[in-house]
């Protein structure tokens, strides 16, 4: 009968009376319906976060298969390619073109842009919006593609600096929202 | 024991063989020299084991995904024998699976381990011009040697003429790209196979793996995953070699001891 008022105080009151109803109860009392879900929801809770705390980034990336590192992989929830915005960094300078390495197979070359160009060294790093992975066609007679071994991408502008360092992978992982609401991602 | 010296003396005349002697069955019964024994001992000892020089944990499964090997070229540049390679394709990405790749990268090192073990010539070869410093460095770096430029025609297959007589030719090639700047196969790689040498290739999703002894599914385009491709040769043949040094010093210290 307690139980059951209990129970219906649950389902009907706030949180913070199911929290004090919880917390005064002893462990040996049997619980039903929403209350043993909710005690077994913490539990999960609590030991995923435990396992999770306790192994240490390098084990279990070891332990991972191709698949599941593939799946989660910036290039397969990229998605297509086409007017994606990415980040990236110029690794060679020629003059006026910028090579950039955005984490794909192959780099861009992008010309300097004429205002704030200067600012654009080895090292910088700059947003995109990428045009295509790999620039190849197929000519006539040929049986295979012929391949340019370049991606095609537009110079947005250098990168500002509001990015966030990811302390798991020590990688620069930033996603961020442009304006039109697309998701843009960058390894 | 004539038998046994006319065996020895055509071993030492033939450039190709890297310092290894035949034990026929008429000199088994004749009495070997401690010296004998001891090189013996040396050589047959690594084949005993399936990873003697441990090259499986010079890589693992993360550093290759983190190296971008896994990425192939669009599946139009495909070529027809590397679809047992590939692990899917990703919206015309092809995407080469790591699985095979490692079992492929671990044989590979060990042959090559092997090689420099015995002593034997290395010549990496790359037509990349992106990757030339990087190739010849590595070399150097590991006591080999490396062929990054224009490929005269008959370097191996008239190496009589072209570089003089009892030219010692390579033991092992090692390609880490088999394409040459007009997207056609390296010579090289045909030339090897018809003079008898083993190579070790990086092939792409658009490279031809056939005529390659131990090719090695991977991305050769990346400066990653060449970088990360010639640190792993580097480390392996230095493996190789000192592990030479280490045993001849052993077997050094303990033969007189057994021959007294």
């Amino acid at each position: 009968m307690a139980a059951l008022c209990r129970l219906r105080f649950c389902v009907r009151s706030s949180y913070s009376s199911i929290r004090t109803s919880f917390s005064s109860d002893s462990a040996d009392r049997p619980r039903s319906g929403f209350a043993a879900a909710f005690e077994q929801q913490t539990e999960l809770r609590r030991e995923a976060e435990s396992s999770s705390a306790g192994l240490s980034g390098a084990s279990s990336g070891q332990n991972e298969s191709f698949g599941s590192l593939l799946r989660r992989s910036a290039f397969i929830q990229m998605g297509p390619a086409k007017d994606r915005v990415v980040v990236g960094r110029i690794f060679h300078v020629v003059q006026d073109d910028l090579y950039i390495d955005f984490g794909g197979k192959f780099h861009c070359v992008c010309r300097r842009p004429e205002s704030g160009g200067e600012k654009l060294q080895r090292g910088s790093r700059v947003r995109l919006r990428l045009q295509d992975l790999e620039l190849t066609a197929r000519f006539l007679g040929a049986k295979t593609d012929t391949t340019l071994l370049e991606a095609r991408a537009v110079l947005l502008g250098p990168m500002e600096s509001r990015d966030s360092r990811d302390p798991r992978t020590g990688t620069e992982t930033h996603i961020e929202r442009s304006a039109s609401g697309t998701a843009c991602c960058s390894v | 024991m004539a038998a046994r010296a006319l065996t020895k003396g055509l071993c030492r005349f033939r450039p190709a063989l890297s310092g290894q002697h035949f034990v026929t069955a008429s000199s088994v019964s004749l009495p070997q020299t401690q010296q004998d024994d001891v090189s013996d001992q040396i050589l047959k000892l690594p084949l005993e084991k399936p990873d003697f020089f441990r090259v499986s944990e010079l890589f693992s499964l993360k550093d290759l995904f983190d190296a971008r090997v896994h990425l192939g070229h669009k599946n139009t540049c495909r070529h027809r024998l590397m679809e047992p390679y590939l692990y899917g394709c990703r919206l015309d990405h092809d995407i080469i699976d790591l699985d095979q790749t490692m079992e492929h990268l671990q044989l590979a090192l060990n042959f090559t381990a092997h090689v420099a073990y015995r002593g034997g010539v290395i010549l990496f070869v790359s037509r990349r011009r992106q990757f030339c410093h990087l190739v010849e460095t590595t070399a150097k770096e590991c006591g080999e040697y490396a062929h990054t430029r224009y490929w005269k025609g008959g370097l191996l297959t008239n190496a009589d003429i072209q570089l003089g007589q009892w030219v010692r030719l390579p033991d092992l090639i090692i390609f880490l790209s088999t394409l040459n700047n007009v997207f056609q196969q390296h010579v090289a790689v045909r030339d090897a196979a018809k003079m008898n040498i083993p190579t070790v290739a990086v092939v792409d999703s658009n490279c031809n793996p056939s005529l390659v002894t131990y090719p090695v599914p991977g991305n050769d385009d990346t400066p990653v995953a060449m970088e990360l491709y010639c640190r792993l040769f580097k480390m392996t043949i230095n493996r190789g070699k000192d592990k030479r040094k280490q045993m001849e010093l052993l077997r050094g210290l303990s033969a007189p001891s057994e021959s007294r």
